[in-house]
């Protein structure tokens, strides 16, 4: 084990000595496809994806304000609908003049799409093909696994893996195919701010992963002349027998690999004016403007940013709950976006939602139940902003849509959603299938909504 | 007296699983003979050697000692379970209830409750109880993160529920567990009323749901050595479907907090949060209501006979043995069980012997004393030791105390260690018991759970957590306040001039004796550096090069 990993560290050597930290140790045969190269990319890009853990109540997030379509929304959701007179209004450049508000606890989303720099892409959600309500109900396409269910309908966003048991995300895959592209990155190009997620993980690179307010050091490792660094790396770098001993020594290798580089570069980060939220969302995102602002430092190329936020699965207290969670999310994308642009990168950076499902739009008495397509946000200079893409559904219960209780079928795939981020960031047409497996399934390999 | 705390199991026939129809040979299953051939009462020479206790004591309790070790080689493994099942639950609810509550923030008593948590976890007679016991609340889980935040009393009387039915018969946990009132606000059934139709309100799934998905069967159908079940097609067999959860939300209606005038009128009182909701009939639903198995429960029942028949509906699915053998065996023993070592189980919980199924007691002992458990150790046996089990084994094997008794100087764990008594982010406890990390993990088709937390972020900050609770939480620690939970550091400060012999006290305490080379060479290369008379720095950094190993972080 040890001496395949030091072949690998050799062969590494090659590529970029601060790149091998983020590489996986991997069998040697696999380690043929690293050679031969890639040209660098020259220019700056990242993604930041906030999770909304929970399943957000999307259709409350972006609701119709004419009135049919209003009446329709109302009819369904009855006590939770939110009134007419409350809604935002936002004014979309789409042609088909439809009418939509935004949820009253979000003015600063309903500013941002006035100002051409945020979109919806409506009714998205895990598909493996275009799918009717004639060809659910007869079982006659395939389906994504245990649809309504948190865990695994988060894990097909993040995998977009359908009915396969494949263990990468598609920002891990994206690592993965640019991996080369990359190689003198002194970061890996996921980076979490939340945790380990499987939208990030690869087969071929590894996320690195810090706290909301950044990277930590390890304390008292200067100590006894810096000895007591060294002696730590020696009992981490030992060769142990239980692959638990070895899968718990390669995080803390990565760990303290990290640490002083990481630390040392955010130290040196622009002091931004922007403000922002103290939520622990804010926080993350201040922290990912931090990091941008070093990334020269760190000669960062791509970066795939994770944040997140929780407390989305409102099967109590909605309308209690509901306006502080959307509001936090508005508030903070709004100081986000401000900061990009502050940092001169608003064309560089796009910020995108991602959350478990959308909710039933029928009430199980003060809250909403897990359902399937819903709404979701994406924002920066780059988004072909007041518009709303994707297919708007109808909110009627029993439309053509609904399979039950308001659970709608998504009219557009979350693999079209990522295979259109994936392209922006530079992923070659040729590769997009390697990000969203089942991007072949749908005419339409790029929804617009990026330029 | 084996079990003093048995709940009155009730005794289910294993017969009446053949109504389920189509498991593979869980019927016919010949039970496994009680594996290990250890003596059971009379205190002959054992032949278990220490690093041997160690490793069972790590997966029987909240951390080897060397006084538990001894009573284990004293009388073996099975005589050591049957005393464990004697001795009382160690319990948190009086003493939280002993606190005047705060005025302003109840959510302040929280702190309490995790101090009490830590009293018994290090402290507890009930070592056995209140392992299993947090195995269970990472299996069916409540958090204080969330609404239950303003619920203290109700969390802590859901970890006693945990502590006092964890060894009873899985059939009354079930019921406990359904009608807590901690579970009931956690997963919304607290509340939960007939639909209305023309309101288009419908019954709230969420319990439903995740009864089923996370606490009794999963999502597709197992074989008795817990692999799925295959269609025609190789496809696994969903458990059940959408109608299916809708049914059962029918039947978690019309339960709220006893005693109150009316359902909706219910409100929370530190008494009401701590006694089993109660039926408010008029907001039940009477209809007949689809469940497993194709069974329909009639209407016009009561909603006490709806939840007792559809809990019976659950439990006698014939996933529930292999499942809850495979999440308890994750929990206590294994990341990576053989399908034979989960049949064994599962075999266990489906008969206890006596023709009683789901008797805990039975599962754990054979989760405990299953060949796979005793057996020598390979690569992929064991799992990792999460970080508050990581701390807990410490501060028993050195006498963690506070000047005033107390832990409440510790009440975010989650904060350092990333998980704490009860606090998960969700229901799906802080790790997935699938997760695989990418790598050598993965690549070889195993899993390791508790890797979902050991981030580069994580580990870190356990890491330094250690440094505290060794450098600058120890006995000779001078200026801490009474709170200040300090490591009794005494025994390592008297020989601490001899590095050689503090080494392998230490090592003797944490790893029972067995260390690599590497890290009894590193830390008595690190000792040295310390003057000789500097006992405190070299005892310290003795215990955390030891906390912060990789062959601590396994649990072998």
């Amino acid at each position: 084990m040890s001496e395949e990993r030091m072949k690998r560290r050799e062969l590494l050597a090659l590529a970029g000595p601060t790149a091998a930290a983020f590489l996986l140790a991997r069998p040697y045969d696999a380690i043929g496809q690293m050679v031969g190269g890639s040209a660098p990319f020259n220019d700056y890009r990242a993604l930041v994806c906030v999770f909304l853990f929970g399943g957000n109540d999307s259709f409350n997030m972006l609701v119709p304000r004419s009135a049919a379509e209003y009446g329709a929304y109302a009819a369904s959701r009855a006590g939770l609908a939110v009134a007419q007179a409350d809604l935002l209004p936002i004014d979309a450049l789409n042609p088909d003049g439809a009418l939509y508000g935004v949820h009253p606890s979000m003015p600063h989303l309903q500013q941002l799409f006035a100002q051409e720099s945020a979109a919806f892409v409506a009714n998205v959600g895990p598909l493996i093909a275009p799918t009717s309500k004639a060809q659910y109900v007869a079982k006659s396409v395939p389906l994504p696994p245990q649809l309504f269910s948190h865990n695994d309908q988060q894990g097909q966003w993040h995998s977009l893996r359908g009915g396969t048991l494949s263990d990468t995300g598609w920002a891990g895959r994206m690592a993965d195919l640019i991996r080369l592209n990359v190689a003198s990155q002194q970061l890996a190009t996921n980076i979490s701010l939340a945790g380990n997620s499987l939208f990030q993980s690869g087969d071929e690179t590894v996320a690195y992963t810090m706290g909301a307010t950044g990277p930590l050091s390890f304390q008292g490792f200067t100590g006894l002349g810096g000895e007591q660094r060294r002696a730590f790396e020696r009992i981490i770098n030992a060769s142990y027998d239980s692959v638990y001993a070895r899968g718990y020594a390669e995080v803390q290798r990565r760990a303290v690999d990290a640490a002083d580089r990481v630390t040392t570069a955010i130290a040196q980060a622009q002091t931004l004016a922007t403000q922002f939220p103290t939520s622990p969302l804010g926080q993350q995102l201040q922290t990912v403007a931090r990091l941008i602002s070093v990334r020269d430092r760190l000669a960062m190329k791509r970066q795939v940013f994770f944040v997140s936020t929780g407390g989305f699965d409102s099967h109590d207290d909605q309308l209690v709950n509901q306006p502080t969670l959307l509001g936090n999310v508005s508030t903070c994308l709004q100081a986000f976006y401000d900061a990009t642009v502050e940092l001169g990168v608003a064309q560089s950076v796009t910020t995108f939602t991602q959350s478990d499902f959308g909710r039933t739009l029928t009430s199980n008495g003060d809250g909403t139940d897990h359902a399937w397509g819903g709404v979701q946000i994406v924002v920066g200079q780059s988004v072909r902003g007041r518009r709303v893409f994707g297919q708007y559904p109808s909110l009627a219960l029993n439309g053509p849509e609904d399979v039950g209780g308001g659970r709608l079928i998504p009219g557009v795939s979350a693999d079209q959603y990522a295979a259109t981020l994936a392209r922006w960031f530079g992923i070659a047409e040729a590769d997009l299938a390697g990000v969203a497996p089942h991007i072949g399934n749908f005419a339409e390999r790029d929804l617009g909504f990026l330029t | 007296m084996r079990i003093t705390i048995s709940g009155g199991a009730i005794a289910i026939v294993a017969v009446a699983l053949a109504a389920c129809g189509g498991s593979s040979g869980g019927d016919s299953a010949t039970p496994v003979a009680a594996p290990t051939p250890s003596p059971t009462s009379t205190p002959i020479v054992t032949g278990i050697t220490k690093p041997e206790a160690f490793r069972f004591l790590n997966q029987a309790t909240m951390g080897a000692t060397q006084a538990e070790a001894d009573r284990v080689i004293a009388i073996g493994y099975e005589a050591w379970l049957d005393e464990q099942l004697t001795r009382p639950a160690s319990l948190g609810l009086p003493h939280v209830q002993s606190i005047a509550p705060p005025t302003q923030n109840i959510q302040d008593l929280h702190r309490d409750r995790v101090d009490v948590w830590f009293r018994n976890a290090i402290n507890g007679g009930d070592q056995l109880r209140q392992r299993v016991a947090f195995a269970l609340s990472e299996i069916m889980v409540v958090s204080q993160v969330g609404a239950l935040g303003n619920l203290p009393y109700a969390v802590t009387s859901y970890q006693d529920l945990l502590v006092t039915r964890g060894l009873g018969n899985f059939r009354d946990l079930l019921d406990a567990v359904t009608l807590h009132p901690a579970m009931g606000v956690y997963l919304s059934m607290l509340g939960n009323q007939k639909p209305n139709a023309q309101l288009n309100i419908r019954p709230d799934e969420n319990y439903a749901r995740e009864l089923m998905q996370l606490f009794t069967i999963g999502l597709v159908e197992l074989n008795l050595d817990g692999t799925p079940r295959l269609d025609a097609m190789g496809q696994p067999i969903p458990t059940y479907s959408q109608p299916v959860i809708e049914g059962f939300a029918h039947v978690y209606t019309g339960w709220t907090y006893a005693g109150a005038p009316s359902l909706p009128q219910a409100r929370p009182t530190a008494q009401n949060q701590v006694v089993p909701m109660q039926l408010y009939a008029s907001y039940h639903d009477t209809g007949p209501k689809l469940v497993l198995a194709g069974v329909t429960i009639p209407g016009g029942q009561s909603g006490t006979q709806d939840l007792a028949a559809a809990l019976d509906n659950i439990f006698a699915h014939p996933n529930v043995g292999p499942f809850i053998a495979q999440r308890l065996i994750q929990r206590l023993t294994a990341s990576n069980p053989s399908p034979a070592y989960v049949s064994r189980v599962a075999t266990r919980f489906n008969d206890n012997g006596r023709g009683v199924r789901g008797d805990l007691a039975v599962v754990v002992k054979a989760i405990l004393l299953d060949p796979e458990a005793r057996g020598a150790a390979t690569a992929s046996t064991g799992k990792v030791k999460e970080p508050l089990l990581r701390l807990t084994q410490l501060w028993r094997a050195y006498g963690a105390r506070a000047a005033d008794g107390s832990f409440r100087a510790f009440a975010t764990p989650s904060a350092s260690l990333g998980q704490g008594p009860l606090q998960a982010n969700s229901v799906f406890n802080f790790f997935a018991p699938d997760f695989a990390p990418p790598g050598e993990i993965r690549n070889a088709g195993l899993v390791a759970p508790e890797l979902e937390i050991a981030t580069e972020y994580q580990n870190t900050q356990v890491t330094n957590a250690f440094r505290a609770y060794t450098f600058n939480r120890n006995s000779r620690s001078a200026g801490l306040s009474a709170d200040a939970i300090v490591i009794d550091i005494e025994a390592e400060a008297a020989v601490a001039a001899d590095g050689a012999a503090l080494v392998s006290l230490v090592v003797d305490k944490l790893l029972a004796g067995q260390a690599s080379p590497t890290l009894r060479s590193e830390m008595l290369n690190l000792v040295g550096r310390y003057a000789a008379t500097d006992a405190p720095n070299r005892a310290a950094q003795a215990i955390y090069s030891v906390v912060t190993s990789p062959e601590y972080a396994l649990q072998p």
